[in-house]
């Protein structure tokens, strides 16, 4: 309806277009003001525990703020500027090797795991199978540039964090694909209405209105990712906060420096604060000097893949006995890679 | 209907992107994340600005036929926006703040001081060594080597910080403490050196930042974890330095 605005009465769309922009601008420039008004004024006066958790909390979030942008920024360029075919016809034959290749995808195609979801009901319908699917799901939060590059300024090569990382993620996404291409009929893993949720159309797909040009596509995008990423960095950044000023040293000193307790204690805490795998080892790095490395791996390994954020999202497009299995596979093989690393390493 | 839930990713990228930039531009911006982040802060925040000002002139609507969300998610979408939005709301109206004490308390003094690139027993038990240059971070270091009190002797510190009491001795011992950061503020650590002062909190309070002169001894208290700790000449209240964290 819109669009057919934007097509026979130019004039009014672009005066809503300056209205927008005008909008913008003005609310922008008043976060401006206002803190300049408030910069050095205590509208409240909150008691130590709680003002540090605020300004633990707004650290995450400004530390994570430039990676959650260019992760969006990327995602908008592929799934708006890259044409699918590129992807998927340069491809294997041979449906392991296909796999292997599809779950190194993310080192092109460097979203994080919120943009994987959508990117990957997109990539089946354009002609992935669905273990495919997987294997790209899983492996693209990890094994991708920006969550190496992240992982490695943290950590450098410290007690083989890194290397554990990028390898079992990989060895996991392999392993889910394989997994799933056993099922006789790959096609009931995904929900029944999958069609109809998928927010990616198919080529010539006359049922989505691609009227608007590819601007227009990518300003859309920009804000429908924005809208699903930033309240679940917000939260994980507060719950993120309030573990560090609530929970006593002594309590993390006591989970972490147990192999077992180390590695389940931080795949719980990854489960729970659902925070992006570009920014995650950020997360993680206070809690490294009191948990054991393993701990650390499996943190890293398994909440990219499964945490509370994740599954809510996978959930638009596979049945709740697939997410069961994935997060089953995963979780195990999570805590036995980061086991590994505590016991040999 | 205008699309809200849209419409409230770019409020968040916008209002946080804003934030950052007015931190960086009154230079408060290192209170929160370390130096060498900051470029990329403020450049990705540049970047967040300018991208939701040109999404804000898109006027088309990309409807989808979405199914209803499910009790859970939809309990758990409400929460997070509603975090999001308190949080947000603190981050634009409160003014920009250091860690505190209850942080360094909670961390617990030099339970994670760095021994890499500080000052070295060897170094100081030079004949010529010299104090006049160690950091807290460097007396932290130290004291995390030994407490060999014949190590101490003849030594004088001098160090700023800001003060937090002892965990275990409240009334008689607190640290001149400070926060080293490698990232951003959620990796603070806290260092600090141990000085013993019967009734200080009759002068002081908790997270006055002060310029502590003074030598090691025997800690008198019978309840600090401390076995040394300094004996003050000189604890004169300063104002918080523009540079409150040690960055490593």
């Amino acid at each position: 309806m819109t669009d057919l605005l934007t097509r026979t009465r130019p004039k009014v769309a672009r005066r809503a277009q300056r209205i927008g922009l005008l909008i913008a601008a003005g609310g922008l420039a008043a976060v401006f003001v206002v803190r300049a008004l408030t910069g050095d004024i205590a509208l409240v006066d909150l008691p130590n525990a709680a003002q540090d958790l605020v300004t633990l909390t707004v650290s995450v979030m400004i530390e994570s703020l430039g990676f959650v942008i260019l992760g969006i920024l990327i995602s908008v360029l592929v799934q708006v500027w890259i044409p699918d075919r590129w992807i998927v016809k340069v491809l294997p034959r041979n449906a392991a090797a296909r796999r292997v290749v599809i779950s190194v995808l993310g080192v092109l195609l460097p979203v994080c795991e919120c943009g994987n979801v959508p990117l990957s009901r997109g990539l089946i319908a354009k002609g992935f199978s669905v273990p495919e699917a997987m294997t790209f799901l899983v492996a693209a939060p990890i094994v991708n540039p920006v969550t190496i590059l992240t992982t490695y300024q943290v950590f450098g090569f410290t007690d083989g964090i890194l290397i554990s990382r990028i390898v079992g993620g990989f060895l996991i996404a392999n392993l889910v694909g394989w997994l799933f291409s056993q099922h006789p009929a790959p096609g009931a893993l995904l929900t029944e209405k999958f069609a109809a949720d998928c927010a990616l159309p198919a080529e010539g797909d006359h049922d989505h209105d691609h009227s608007g040009s590819r601007w227009q596509e990518s300003r859309d995008l920009f804000a429908r990712e924005s809208a699903a990423v930033m309240p679940a960095l917000i939260l994980g950044a507060f719950i993120a906060g309030l573990v560090q000023v609530a929970v006593p040293r002594s309590v993390l000193v006591t989970l972490g420096s147990n192999p077992v307790w180390s590695v389940l204690a931080l795949m719980a805490l990854a489960f729970v604060i659902s925070i992006c795998s570009n920014i995650d080892a950020f997360f993680i790095l206070p809690f490294a000097s009191t948990f054991m490395p393993g701990g650390v791996v499996a943190f890293l390994l398994f909440g990219p893949i499964i945490d509370i954020k994740m599954l809510a999202m996978m959930r638009t497009t596979f049945t709740t006995t697939t997410l069961v299995q994935i997060t089953t596979v995963v979780a195990l093989m999570s805590a036995a890679i980061g086991l590994m690393v505590n016991f040999y390493a | 209907m205008p699309d809200l839930k849209r419409f409230q990713g770019l409020v968040l990228v916008g209002v946080m992107s804003a934030s950052t930039l007015w931190l960086a531009a009154t230079g408060q911006l290192e209170l929160y994340v370390a130096p060498k982040h900051a470029v990329f802060a403020v450049v990705m925040s540049s970047l967040g600005l300018l991208s939701v000002l040109v999404s804000a002139m898109r006027v088309t609507v990309h409807h989808h036929a979405e199914p209803s969300p499910r009790l859970v998610p939809r309990v758990l979408a409400g929460v997070g926006a509603s975090v999001a939005a308190v949080v947000t709301a603190a981050m634009v109206l409160l003014p920009p703040a250091t860690l505190t004490s209850a942080t360094a308390a909670q961390r617990d003094v030099n339970s994670t001081a760095p021994l890499a690139d500080t000052a070295t027993l060897d170094e100081q038990s030079a004949p010529d060594a010299s104090t006049s240059n160690l950091s807290l971070l460097d007396w932290a270091s130290l004291l995390r080597q030994t407490s060999d009190l014949a190590f101490y002797e003849g030594k004088t510190v001098r160090a700023t910080g800001f003060i937090t009491p002892d965990a275990d001795d409240p009334s008689n011992v607190f640290y001149v403490s400070r926060f080293y950061i490698s990232h951003c503020a959620i990796d603070a650590q806290a260092v600090g050196v141990p000085v013993y002062m019967p009734g200080w909190a009759g002068t002081y309070d908790a997270d006055d930042w002060v310029d502590l002169e003074g030598a090691f001894d025997v800690n008198a208290s019978t309840t600090s974890a401390q076995g040394i700790a300094v004996t003050a000449e000189t604890v004169d209240p300063v104002a918080q330095p523009a540079d409150p964290y040690i960055y490593k």
